[in-house]
């Protein structure tokens, strides 16, 4: 079987998710060693600029359209993406893990009877063997799974898993047609979009996040100035989530999100087990903190030993000196 | 109506856990719990119980015999029945396996409505849910933050979607997914504590209620653990020194420019 790479390519408001575009660039790196191809698989695009932004990326790309197929639903997607699968036969179909991802993947995997590996961070080969790497018991464990099928295997990826490589074509569009009549066991009544043209908290390159030890919820004005600077988010322990400071969206560790940014700030965080399990693999970590013997300095990178109503005025003006430099 | 609530029990996020057999196996210190976000959804099937009065509710979990106590938990909050489906020597890396396994149950058994948490703490897969409700032909939905109380043979659900919040309307018979914010799970009393030290959870072997045991084997398994690493720890953090908070700032993010490149 030749080994062709679909990647599911999701849509984050007029445009197209960021992991989607780290997944298309892995998928290249690996179909290029096996002279084999990369697809992007886009359904029910919201924009003709949404196609274009991706087309650079897979070497080809299918586009499925359809009315109806501009909101995702798994009832409407999975069986297009079961007949794209069985007509393609790619030996390998990533997608991220978000919302969309965790929802969409393993109903797509029952319903083919396909091999599905979740919420990994990476992948390689040993000969034609894949191996895919994945965190458990909250990042304590690394494991290496391996795949024991021949048909095609489900993998999603945490966002920021993958670097973007600059782009080098520009794909063939394969034009699809897809049914977009949804079943009539669920029907949408409302919807309310709160965070649109945000970044999401587990894509997002930057996060800034308040702890405790930032005394209320009015002191996180400054952490969310310095949050908008960076395009980054954001983040709560839980014991600010529980208190009604931050909403639940924003914590991260065990009960809340996973997040590997390149650049974690923890202001006022203590470093509690729940919480270290959800930003350990962030690329570097910052720690602000009062107390020297806070348990986050054993995560962290860097850190400040300090009064972080002191440091964070300072931290902000230097980040946006920083900017002012970069033009 | 009736309830069904898959639970899992997991390590308790305090236990140790080593890498044993060459990387090949994992030693596990005997701390277990139920999963965390399985406690938001026995917690939502017994307020819809407390609603409509007519309502059982079965939790059921497929695993070792250890699992048991984790059921115990269920039984203690108020849980009508628990059901452990033994794992012996099939338990497996493949979710799908599982998912196989407790759609045969719900099938024999029989449901109105199926509850779960968002994941299990240990694998971290969160793939059960959806898999479960395809195998048995049925709606689901996941992120459900909120179940009004069921109504002519449908319910009403908040979820979460990408940036956004959304109600839906779902038919029954469906699977719902819960997650932290639907409410807040109780403590059992102690007179629930009793009746749950005395209850009688039958063991259940795959077997007995029609499944392909022998699609369910490790040798069938179509994704299994290769090796366990340790991840790689960071090197002991470095303090940034300086005589006053601008000084530290300001070296701050000549390391964060310089040495680390991330700015």
């Amino acid at each position: 079987m030749a080994k062709d790479i679909f990647v599911f390519i999701e849509g984050k408001d007029e445009g197209v998710r960021k992991s989607s575009i780290e997944l298309l660039s892995k998928a290249k790196g690996i179909t290029k060693n096996h002279n084999s191809t990369t697809y992007g698989i886009l359904i029910g695009p919201k924009s003709e600029e949404m196609v274009d932004t991706v087309r650079p990326y897979p070497d080809k790309l299918i586009v499925v359209r359809g009315d109806g197929l501009d909101e995702y639903r798994w009832d409407t997607y999975t069986p297009i993406l079961e007949r794209l699968i069985k007509t393609y036969r790619p030996f390998l179909f990533l997608g991220p893990s978000t919302i969309t991802g965790k929802d969409l993947f393993p109903r797509l995997a029952a319903r083919l009877g396909a091999a599905y590996i979740s919420d990994a961070t990476g992948i390689e080969f040993e000969g034609e063997e894949a191996l895919v790497k994945k965190a458990m018991f909250g990042g304590k464990i690394i494991s290496w799974m391996g795949i024991n099928e021949k048909d095609c295997a489900l993998v999603t990826f945490r966002p920021n898993s993958f670097s973007i490589d600059r782009p080098s074509g520009m794909a063939e569009v394969i034009e699809e047609m897809g049914d977009g009549k949804s079943e009539e066991a669920i029907t949408v009544l409302e919807t309310k979009k709160t965070m649109e043209k945000k970044v999401d908290l587990q894509e997002a390159d930057f996060i800034i996040c308040g702890g405790r030890g930032m005394k209320g919820p009015e002191q996180f004005g400054i952490i969310e100035e310095i949050a908008s600077l960076m395009e980054g988010r954001v983040g709560a322990s839980r014991a600010v989530v529980d208190a009604k400071w931050r909403d639940y969206e924003d914590q991260i560790g065990k009960s809340g999100k996973t997040v590997s940014p390149k650049l974690y700030i923890g202001c006022g965080v203590s470093g509690a087990l729940h919480h270290t399990m959800g930003m350990d693999t962030s690329k570097v970590i910052v720690a602000i903190n009062k107390d020297p013997n806070a348990p986050i300095f054993q995560y962290a990178d860097y850190g400040i030993v300090d009064d972080l109503f002191d440091v964070l005025p300072a931290l902000k003006e230097e980040l946006k000196k920083l900017k002012e430099q970069a033009g | 109506m009736k309830i069904l609530v898959f639970v899992k029990q997991v390590a308790d996020t305090e236990a140790r856990i080593t890498i044993t057999n060459n990387g090949r196996s994992l030693e596990v210190e005997n701390k277990y719990a139920l999963n965390f976000f399985d406690e938001f959804a026995i917690e939502e099937a017994l307020r819809i119980k407390e609603r409509l009065k007519d309502v059982e509710v079965v939790v059921c979990s497929y695993g070792p015999k250890r699992s048991i106590e984790a059921l115990r938990t269920a039984i203690a909050m108020g849980a009508d029945r628990a059901v452990l489906i033994d794992s012996k020597d099939l338990d497996t890396d493949d979710p799908l396996i599982t998912a196989k396994i407790l759609s045969g149950f719900a099938k024999g058994d029989g449901f109105d409505m199926i509850l779960c948490g968002k994941q299990a703490i240990d694998d971290e897969n969160a793939t059960i849910g959806p898999m479960v409700a395809e195998m048995l032909h049925i709606p689901h939905v996941g992120l459900v933050t909120k179940i009004e109380t069921p109504e002519g043979g449908e319910v009403r659900v908040d979820r979460d979607i990408e940036g956004g919040r959304q109600t839906v309307k779902v038919k029954l018979p469906c699977l719902l997914i819960v997650q932290k914010g639907i409410n807040e799970p109780r403590v059992p009393l102690i007179t629930g504590v009793m009746k749950a030290m005395k209850a009688n959870i039958p063991v259940l072997d795959p077997a007995t209620y029609g499944i392909d045991v022998n699609s369910c084997t490790k040798e069938e398994a179509k994704v299994k653990v290769v090796r366990y690493e340790s991840p790689g720890g960071r090197p002991p953090v470095k303090f940034i020194e300086g005589a006053t908070a601008e000084e530290k700032a300001k070296r701050l993010i000549k390391v964060l420019k310089e040495e680390a490149r991330v700015l």
